[in-house]
């Protein structure tokens, strides 16, 4: 059994998150829900280590206090909730910069753009796209680094239906090639596609398993104190290729 | 294209600018003269006014110049923000009250007489204090919010100092009058002392700052993200700070405080050559040397009492306007 992708145990942050622990394997694709305030950014930004945080994080087995900056960036890429650029760098350098910790061999950036739909957007400046547009820009650079562990706060919340479903299809494919995905989401829908769901509440993680298992009526009306009925309802799908 | 243009253009207008600092003047030279009397040729007055009085002023006014140009990129990159400018973290204001406290106290304390190092060095040391200062207040590895409410509270504070010491000098004519005329930035009277002390270390500053351009990018769109990309953030903000405290706080010591250069330069070519930093940094620092120069040509030409500092705003404030209301 080879190290886990991502490991972190006793993970807390004062205030935000408390004693946070566990596994994201190679091959996994997963999904954290949680309500506003429930520290799911927190956990990520700690994962990803850009956070001051108590507990331990392992990278591949490997300490994170111990890996160097540049071989952080080639392993794991981060996408945050918020995609502003101050600077009118034009689309295809915002995602060139991807490949900073590869010494900036572009290898990538071309399909990272079209795996994002950004082609056509590849000259204009960053400053200015619609916010939805922002954030497939910020998806692209991560892509564009190759990293096997990718972490994504809330990428499609911004997201037009379709763009929306190419990001989790596009997670879906980094998985299958033996990533290890985590997609923070809101749609608890959308967390049902997905191999396993965190669920996070106010800084505590409270589930942990199969969509199945974990996202029961119960557990949805004690977090997010709402009501959940299963029923059939309109389902929007990629055509198939 | 137009990228490919940026330096020869930018290079041109500063050996222009150069060469018409040294021929402008009291004494008008001509083009020959002024290349003849740098090759130690021409006559005995062309050569003393060229190579002991225009060239060190000339010299000094460069490296200012693209000290202050440079500073300005680093710390819109630093902030994120195009309105940022050198003296953001109270580094000029530091320098103003080391070298005026020493201007107002000097004759007191009966040093008048060693002022030529002891200003520059006071001023200097004014610059490193005040960043030392708000590096202090903020805290390491605080946020750059933190790090700029500081660097506002601290400018605040420094500023009614070096007031308050200007006031104290109102009976003194002589001394208040070179207080303002220090505040207002100037570069008449630089000695090659004044190179000496300022232009090699702005050389080797501007020479460091250069491999630091692809990392200020990734940290220009975002502090979190440059770091999860794989630059070193802390690391490369220590650098930054440094560096651009050492380039702010000579071009201070040498030409005294002098506004705009370090906003205006970067904004314009930035929209004119784009915003990628390993062209901007090389593109801020000719801009702001050949800037400075065309500035102190405009003192020299109209001598009605036009400080440096006054002409840098005066000519840089319409241009700037009227670069921004351009459609883009």
């Amino acid at each position: 059994m080879s190290a886990p992708a991502l490991h972190a145990a006793g993970l807390s942050v004062p205030g935000r998150l408390d004693a946070v622990s566990l596994d994201l394997g190679p091959g996994e694709l997963v999904a954290m829900v949680g309500p506003n305030g429930a520290g799911k950014s927190t956990l990520i930004q700690a994962l990803a280590g850009l956070l001051p945080a108590h507990g331990a994080i392992h990278w591949n087995g490997q300490s994170l206090s111990h890996i160097p900056a540049a071989e952080r960036g080639r392993r794991l890429a981060w996408v945050g909730q918020e995609a502003h650029f101050e600077f009118a760098f034009p689309v295809r350098e915002v995602v060139a910069q991807g490949r900073y910790a590869w010494g900036d061999d572009p290898t990538g950036v071309a399909e990272a753009l079209a795996e994002l739909d950004l082609t056509f957007l590849a000259d204009r400046p960053a400053t200015r796209l619609s916010g939805g547009e922002r954030h497939r820009v910020a998806l692209a650079r991560a892509l564009a680094t190759q990293a096997p562990i990718q972490l994504w706060d809330e990428p499609v919340a911004q997201l037009d239906v379709r763009h929306a479903l190419e990001v989790m299809r596009l997670a879906r494919r980094r998985a299958d090639g033996g990533g290890t995905v985590l997609v923070s989401l809101h749609d608890l829908r959308a967390a049902y596609r997905f191999d396993r769901v965190l669920v996070l509440d106010r800084g505590r993680l409270v589930g942990n398993g199969g969509p199945h298992e974990v996202l029961t009526a119960d557990l949805i009306r004690q977090v997010f104190r709402v009501e959940a009925t299963f029923v059939e309802s309109l389902v929007p799908e990629l055509p198939q290729d | 294209m137009r990228n490919r243009l940026a330096i020869p253009v930018l290079v041109a207008l500063l050996v222009m600018a150069f060469l018409a600092s040294l021929a402008f003047g009291e004494l008008r030279l001509s083009f020959s003269q002024v290349v003849a009397a740098l090759g130690g040729g021409s006559d005995d007055i062309a050569r003393t006014v060229v190579r002991d009085f225009r060239l060190p002023r000339a010299l000094v006014g460069m490296a200012a110049g693209a000290a202050l140009g440079a500073s300005g990129v680093v710390m819109q990159a630093f902030f994120r923000n195009p309105l940022a400018s050198p003296g953001l973290l109270g580094v000029s204001s530091g320098g103003a009250l080391g070298a005026v406290a020493v201007l107002a106290l000097g004759p007191m304390l009966g040093f008048a007489s060693a002022t030529l190092w002891a200003l520059p060095a006071a001023s200097v040391l004014g610059a490193f204090g005040a960043t030392g200062a708000v590096l202090m207040l903020a805290q390491r590895g605080a946020g750059t919010e933190r790090l700029l409410l500081s660097g506002v509270a601290l400018n605040a504070l420094l500023g009614a100092g070096t007031s308050f010491l200007l006031t104290t000098t109102v009976g003194h004519f002589e001394v208040n009058a070179q207080i303002l005329f220090w505040l207002m930035g100037g570069l008449e009277s630089r000695s090659w002392e004044h190179v000496w002390m300022g232009v090699p270390a702005i050389l080797a500053g501007c020479l460091l700052l250069l491999p630091l351009g692809r990392a200020m990018d990734l940290l220009s769109l975002g502090e979190h993200s440059a770091q999860s990309l794989g630059v070193d953030v802390r690391r490369l903000r220590r650098q930054l700070i440094a560096l651009s405290t050492v380039l702010t706080a000579l071009a201070t010591a040498t030409a005294g405080v002098i506004g705009f250069v370090g906003l205006v330069v970067p904004h314009i070519l930035r929209l004119a050559f784009g915003p990628a930093h390993r062209r901007l940094l090389p593109h801020s620092m000719l801009g702001g040397a050949a800037f400075l120069l065309a500035c102190d040509l405009v003192t020299r030409t109209f001598p009605i009492g036009l400080r440096l500092g006054v002409v840098t705003a005066l000519v840089g404030g319409p241009f700037f306007l009227w670069l921004l209301r351009r459609p883009r």
